[in-house]
């Protein structure tokens, strides 16, 4: 396995968390990139490899709130473990699986840290917070595979205009 | 051993998840010391970002605060223009409570609101009172440094008041020093002028100019000027004298009504 991927991986969850979260964010609505990547990564890599990335993205993620490390790390590694054994039972050449796999996996996710967090009320949270930010992640997640599986180029796009 | 790297490799999976699952209750229910430790090592990846953050954050709280100190200089240099502006006024208006009229006369005093035409130098203003102060044609006009004119018309509200400066005014004065008598008038292309002052007459660079009274409009001793230059060209039998108006009619503001009591 190699590790320089992941620690890419990592420093850019980092970042995100660090710069991006807030700026990109849509009325509280944020993306969940470390779930988002975690969730790739579980498309494509083996279960153990998923499993310790998601630890260890759940520990960058929590950085900062030593008393919740290990809630954030158990999460997202349980989020990941699911993924790749739901992974394992669809068809993943078809953008609709994959994108629900996306949907569910990051609405799972965002749920568990309204869980962990427990700031205010969980039910307005999870509609507020947890089901709007999977759908805003899951958008961008539509436009990641429609890039990587070749439904969108660069030369289609030149294309049009 | 053996036992051991078999068990390892048979249930590798197994281990890992457990080791997961081991590591997050140690996160979870461990003493403090070593989440602080995880804590600082996860936020070795973020402190880079953090730096950057805290950078932008700064340069735009400092853009934000230039930007503050920027309208304070504007509004403070705004101050500082009305406090000048204030003691201008300050100044002038000491100076108009220390002027006391001629005996037998009473003061009115008058704002100027408006100048009437656009040639330099200005030839008549508008005063601020008119019929209802009681105030009459040819009535004298002046301020603290002497004579401004005559008034040349009147309405309810307001009055127009010739200054020196207009054409058709004519004031009968003396030389101070000497008491002889001339007329000033002036000439857009000259400026204030001594006319009719004969050749032999004794009149100097800085003697000051009054009305004499003989004019039939303006009282005595009202201040119109000094002189500027002479000259005493000797085939004319007047002299060519030239007068710097003791008025400043150009930033006329405060004016007064010279009424006999």
């Amino acid at each position: 396995m190699k590790l320089i991927p992941y620690l890419v991986y990592l420093l850019l969850i980092a970042m995100h968390e660090v710069i991006w979260r807030d700026v990109t964010a849509i009325h509280g609505v944020t993306i969940n990139l470390a779930a988002f990547l975690v969730l790739a990564v579980a498309l494509y890599k083996s279960e153990l490899t998923v499993v310790w990335f998601g630890f260890f993205a759940g520990l960058i993620l929590a950085a900062g709130m030593p008393d919740r490390l290990g809630w954030h790390a158990l999460a997202l590694s349980a989020v990941a473990f699911t993924a790749f054994h739901v992974r394992e039972r669809i068809n993943l050449k078809s953008p609709f699986a994959k994108f629900l796999l996306m949907l569910g996996g990051l609405f799972l996710h965002n749920v568990l840290v309204v869980l962990i967090n427990q700031s205010g009320g969980f039910l307005y949270l999870v509609w507020h917070s947890a089901l709007t930010g999977a759908v805003y992640t899951s958008i961008l997640t539509l436009l990641f595979f429609a890039f990587k599986d070749g439904y969108v180029t660069v030369r289609k796009i030149r294309d049009i205009f | 051993m053996t036992w051991i790297s078999r068990l390892f490799s048979r249930h590798s999976r197994n281990l890992h998840l457990v080791a997961i699952l081991l590591l997050s209750a140690v996160l979870i229910y461990g003493n403090n010391d070593l989440n602080r430790y995880v804590n600082r090592t996860t936020l070795f990846f973020s402190w880079p970002f953090s730096q950057v953050r805290c950078s932008i954050e700064e340069l735009s709280g400092v853009n934000a605060e230039n930007q503050r100190l920027q309208q304070s200089l504007v509004e403070a240099s705004l101050r500082l223009t009305e406090l000048d502006e204030i003691r201008r006024e300050n100044r002038r208006l000491r100076s108009i409570l220390e002027f006391e009229p001629e005996p037998g006369y009473s003061l009115l005093p008058a704002r100027v609101v408006k100048v009437v035409g656009d040639k330099i130098p200005v030839s008549a203003v508008v005063i601020n009172r008119g019929q209802e102060d009681s105030v009459l044609v040819n009535q004298t006009v002046i301020n603290q440094e002497g004579l401004v004119g005559r008034i040349s018309e009147v309405w309810p509200g307001g009055a127009e008041v010739q200054l020196l400066t207009h054409m058709a005014n004519r004031v009968a004065v003396r030389v101070a020093e000497s008491q002889e008598m001339g007329v000033v008038k002036y000439i857009a292309s000259r400026g204030m002028i001594l006319e009719n002052f004969p050749i032999q007459g004794n009149i100097r660079q800085g003697d000051l100019i009054l009305s004499s009274g003989l004019g039939g409009v303006y009282p005595a001793r009202l201040v119109v000027g000094t002189v500027a230059s002479v000259e005493k060209p000797e085939e004319e039998a007047f002299c060519k004298v030239l007068l710097t108006p003791a008025v400043s009619f150009s930033s006329l503001q405060e004016v007064f009504i010279l009424r006999p009591d």
